[in-house]
């Protein structure tokens, strides 16, 4: 189970588990977003790399255009997979407390 | 010299040899040595023929002439005779005629020839007031003891009393230090003979954990693949101290030697109980149970000498069958014939619990016994875990239970269980994107099943992902799907993932990913393998040619070493861990 959504206010809520199939549902939703967004990951349990794939490539597209994606509420099994593929440096993160 | 107020002023002729003996007393540490010194002052200073220094035995309240260390001592009651009554009243007693006085006891005199005319007896009162002998002194130079030696005799009957209880107090703790230094080498005999690692015997898990009380007790165990199969002992030794430790040390010895001399079980049990039987003091038994276990066949066969109950937990009904020993406790008197032994079959997930008393016996503060009880819940709750892990659950029961009582005795648990079928889960998933449901399915059921660690299932099941999503890339349209199989591990989970008619693609080999490249050169795809590495503890792949087939397997434990393949990169910043 994945969902992906706005917020009235504009972040973007992650839910469930990012796997590769899910990656094209996620991608589809990221393609459409502009300028430096958030995405709440309070609810995303899991994420492959399929998942991180997705998250690259939205970066890529939105820095070209000065934009960025910002992460919050990031769990600790996402943290390692970040920590592990240098997405660390990569993206703002800001962990789950 | 701080002395007790004598009785006249002493002169310094009179305190010298006093002095002496005082200044010899507190150098020496022998009591032997002592008892001599303070005899031969005596006889010096008051001019007298004998002393006898007598010591107070207050375990029996007895009065021993010479050392108390001296087993064939001449020992008398401390109410009887003058010197008796000297301990009794704690009083100087000077009798000129000895044979008039009606308290005298001749016997000593008829015994040694001797013929005691007068004598001085004094109470020896130690500088806590405690009565550690009486000293007699007999027939002076002058023919009977005046006041004069009454005063100088009781000046150095003060000095005596104190260095003769240091001595005895001395004797006292070198002899506890040898008798603790001796259980100490027994104890480590005993715990020398026990396996420091668990044998590898396929398709069973076997555990044996030991966990000593103190320097007491007398337990045991082995776990020893000999020719015949798994010998398997649990053994413990009737009493406490270096007696049982060494006994079974002893037999361990005993049972290893002739397995591997090629004894068949009822003829080694027979024999080394026979053995033991005429070794040992007749009070000592040790309650055992030595089995043989052939793994092939699943039977164990065994012999049973006072140790049960024997615990089997069979998987098929969740419930645990209770076994009787087969015959009295080993060593305790001659095997009239050997007899057959007795057997046990083990079915896929059964396990066999030997357990010595120190577990069952273990009390709480209100002197309840653990009992058989709690182990029958304790299996029924555990029995899927590893058998290391179900002994520490066990022992966390009775500690739990005895709410800090202290352990009495030894604990002892040997552990051996018939491994479910491998595999423990397996299916085949379609070759698509549209199966990782399933998958994730299988692996949270199984993860449920086999009471595999939660904190696992994420690592776990994001390796599976990574493996199984790029059979599905690079895989031939395979007709076959890919098949999974999750077995349980001590700690942990062991994956292998299946795919059938594939090239050889070495996933091992693939190098990792620069993952400190600036973001416009990175490219989404190429982390996987990398990351799966630093998930799982071990990664292994396998290409079987004839098959056309890969076989890719990792293993994920809590204890293990993750991101073997490489040191995990550290932030720069963002992450707080």
């Amino acid at each position: 189970m994945f969902t992906i959504e706005n917020r009235p206010d504009g972040v973007v809520v992650l839910a469930g588990r990012l796997d590769s199939a899910q990656a094209s549902n996620a991608q589809s939703f990221l393609d459409r977003l502009q300028g430096a967004v958030t995405l709440d990951c309070r609810g995303l349990e899991y994420i492959s790399s399929a998942g991180l794939g997705v998250l690259l490539k939205t970066q890529k597209r939105l820095m070209a255009s000065a934009g960025k994606l910002r992460l919050v509420g990031v769990n600790r099994h996402l943290r390692d997979i970040f920590r592990y593929s240098g997405f660390d440096q990569i993206f703002e993160i800001e962990p789950l407390e | 010299m701080g002395a007790a107020t004598p009785i006249r002023d002493l002169s310094a002729r009179d305190l010298e040899p006093i002095l002496a003996v005082a200044r010899k007393l507190a150098v020496s540490f022998d009591l032997d040595t002592m008892l001599g010194e303070v005899a031969s002052a005596a006889r010096q200073v008051l001019e007298a023929d004998r002393v006898s220094v007598w010591l107070h035995d207050a375990a029996t309240d007895e009065l021993v002439l010479g050392s108390s260390s001296d087993l064939g001592a001449v020992r008398v009651p401390a109410s009887m005779g003058l010197v008796g009554s000297c301990a009794r009243n704690r009083r100087l007693i000077n009798v000129p005629d000895c044979y008039a006085d009606e308290r005298f006891d001749p016997s000593m005199d008829r015994r040694t020839g001797y013929r005691t005319r007068c004598m001085l007896s004094l109470p020896l009162i130690d500088h806590k007031d405690e009565l550690v002998g009486v000293i007699e002194v007999l027939n002076p130079a002058s023919g009977a003891f005046d006041e004069d030696d009454e005063a100088l005799a009781t000046v150095l009957a003060a000095q005596c009393a104190v260095a003769l209880q240091r001595g005895r107090m001395m004797e006292a703790v070198i002899e506890g230090e040898r008798m603790r230094q001796e259980l100490e080498i027994a104890r480590s005999v005993q715990l020398g003979t026990l396996p420091t690692t668990m044998p590898a015997v396929p398709g069973y898990d076997v555990y044996g954990r030991f966990e000593p009380a103190g320097l007491t007790g007398g337990d045991t165990f082995d776990l020893q693949v000999v020719d015949q199969g798994l010998l398997v002992v649990l053994g413990d030794a009737t009493g406490h101290g270096m007696g049982p430790a060494l006994t079974v040390a002893q037999m361990q010895a005993m049972l290893r030697m002739a397995f591997r001399l090629g004894a068949d079980l009822d003829t080694a049990f027979a024999q080394v109980n026979n053995l033991l039987a005429e070794m040992l003091p007749a009070d000592r038994f040790i309650c055992a149970f030595i089995g043989l276990l052939d793994p092939g066949t699943h039977r164990i066969r065994f012999h049973s000498g006072g140790h049960g109950p024997i615990l089997v937990f069979r998987a098929s009904t969740g419930e645990c069958e209770v076994h009787l020993p087969t015959s009295f406790p080993v060593a305790a008197m001659p095997l009239p014939a050997s007899r057959a032994a007795a057997t046990l079959d083990f079915a896929p997930g059964d396990i066999l619990v030997l357990i010595s008393d120190g577990l069952t016996e273990y009390c709480d503060p209100g002197g309840e016994e653990y009992g058989h009880t709690r182990i029958h819940q304790v299996l029924r709750q555990h029995h899927v875990k590893t058998m290391a892990e179900l002994a520490d659950v066990l022992l966390e029961s009775v500690r739990a239970f005895g709410r800090g009582a202290p352990q009495e005795d030894d604990v002892t648990a040997v552990l051996i269980k018939r491994e479910s079928e491998r595999p423990l889960a397996a299916s085949s998933f379609a070759r698509s994107l549209d199966s990782l449901e399933a998958i994730f399915g299988f692996i949270g059921t199984m993860f449920a099943s086999y009471g595999v660690d939660a904190s696992l299932r994420q690592p776990v099941e994001f390796a599976v992902e990574e493996l199984f999503t790029n059979m599905v890339k690079y895989g031939k349209a395979s007709e076959a799907g890919v098949r999974l199989t999750l077995v349980r591990i001590p700690g942990g989970v062991e994956a292998t993932l299946i795919d059938h008619d594939t090239e050889p693609f070495d996933i091992t080999q693939v190098p990792d990913a620069n993952v400190d490249l600036p973001i416009e050169q990175r490219e989404p795809g190429g982390l996987g393998i990398h990351l799966v590495r630093r998930m799982v503890d071990s990664l292994e792949y396998e290409y079987r040619e004839e098959l056309r087939q890969t076989r890719i397997t990792f293993r994920k434990t809590l204890t293990g070493a993750s991101g073997s393949g490489g040191a995990p990169k550290t932030g720069d910043g963002h992450v707080h861990d």
